[in-house]
């Protein structure tokens, strides 16, 4: 005779490694909220005043702060994927084992080189 | 002299677990199963629970900690100051005191097929089955696995669903399919790319946190992502070619 303890729903309260994991999990939210809005705003350019209404809900407080919060959250995921990343896929070139250090700050490399090109082309309109 | 509680089931006596508060004598280097042999010695010898080899070698002394899966021989005392409590390794059916079944474990290693399965790298048998330290050292870790199921007790995936083969059965399988004598991943694949095979990992990760040998095993369960990802793809193209053959 032997008994088996139920998972609750509550179990991702217990450790605030399970916290953090479904902090990972919830940056899909703000993430979804902007994709929506991005998406209104394609359909949108159908009809200038579409448009129009489209650019007022963007730059609505509220919005801005959920597409703060989008960019905060998709940045913490970032964060927690490029470690697990060499974890995943480990590199290696004939015997050597690429050290993940290298792995991680070469994801955060293509990150700002990313960035970099979207303030050239949008700051400076794709000229220097 | 020090209080620890320890979740006591006895099955002829109630059929519900309970804490019972126990007082233990510690220095510095009391280990917690130090403490579980002192309470069967002196205090009360009905407390079952498992050990072996008290140097974190043979897997069996594993117990939750303060809700956290641990190796009973190697945490110690001193490492919890406040509150103390210790119950049986979580997710798995609990048949006495801190002792649980471990055959749901034992069947998913079994699962995987964790031997060496000869085919086109068969050896020589009158001959040493070489292999270079490079091609060992593509496996080495994750075969330090020691069998404890500490792993289980932090995967809330297992918990919720114990048909998944779980993080050291997957790591094993891994170890078999990275190893350069082996030719047995065709057969190993199958039950890592069903639904309750690697697919059913989330990256929780907590596995690779309490794991005492540094097997990762999240690591292990992902990689095999890939490798599933790509024996399904191989799968799908074999399949086409010849459903396309035969029209
Ligand atoms: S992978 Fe680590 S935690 Fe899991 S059974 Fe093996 S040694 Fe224990
Ligand atoms: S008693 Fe052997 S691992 Fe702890």
């Amino acid at each position: 005779m032997s008994y088996k303890p139920q998972l609750t729903g509550s179990w991702w309260l217990k450790h605030r490694f399970f916290k953090a994991y479904m902090l990972r999990e919830a940056t899909v939210i703000p993430l979804a909220f902007l994709l929506c809005s991005l998406v209104a705003g394609a359909f949108s350019l159908q009809d200038p005043e579409r448009f129009q209404h489209w650019q007022a809900f963007m730059s609505n407080p509220l919005v801005i702060l959920v597409h703060t919060l989008a960019l905060t959250a998709s940045l913490y995921h970032a964060a927690t994927f490029f470690v697990l990343f060499p974890r995943v896929m480990p590199i290696r070139v004939g015997n050597y084992q690429l050290p993940a250090r290298y792995l991680v700050l070469a994801q955060w490399g293509a990150v700002w080189l990313i960035v970099a090109l979207f303030i050239w082309l949008f700051a400076f309109g794709g000229q220097s | 002299m020090r209080s620890i509680q320890i979740l006591r089931y006895l099955p002829e006596e109630s059929s519900q677990p309970f804490l019972q508060s126990f007082q233990v004598p510690v220095t510095d280097s009391t280990s917690v199963l130090d403490a579980l042999n002192y309470i069967k010695e002196s205090l009360d010898p009905t407390l079952s629970f498992r050990w072996s080899c008290r140097m974190a070698i043979c897997g069996s002394c594993g117990v939750m900690v303060n809700g956290i899966p641990k190796l009973g021989c190697k945490d110690f005392l001193r490492n919890y100051p406040n509150e103390l409590i210790i119950e049986p390794l979580a997710h798995l059916p609990v048949e006495r005191d801190l002792v649980v079944n471990m055959d749901s474990f034992l069947r998913h290693l079994e699962a995987v097929k964790p031997y060496l399965i000869e085919g086109k790298h068969a050896a020589d048998s009158s001959q040493p089955n070489r292999q270079t330290p490079a091609q060992m050292a593509r496996y080495q870790q994750f075969a330090n696995c020691i069998n404890c199921g500490l792993c289980y007790a932090a995967c809330p995936q297992f918990g919720l669903n114990p048909e998944f083969t779980g993080p050291a059965a997957i790591a094993l399988a891994h170890r078999y399919n990275l190893d350069s004598r082996d030719s047995g991943k065709a057969q190993r694949m199958a039950p890592l790319n069903s639904k309750n095979g690697v697919w059913s990992c989330t990256f929780v990760g907590f596995c690779s946190e309490v794991c005492p040998k540094g097997v990762d095993p999240a690591a292990a369960v992902n990689q095999g992502k890939v490798e599933s990802a790509k024996s399904m793809l191989i799968q799908l193209f074999r399949g086409r070619a010849i459903g396309g053959a035969g029209q």
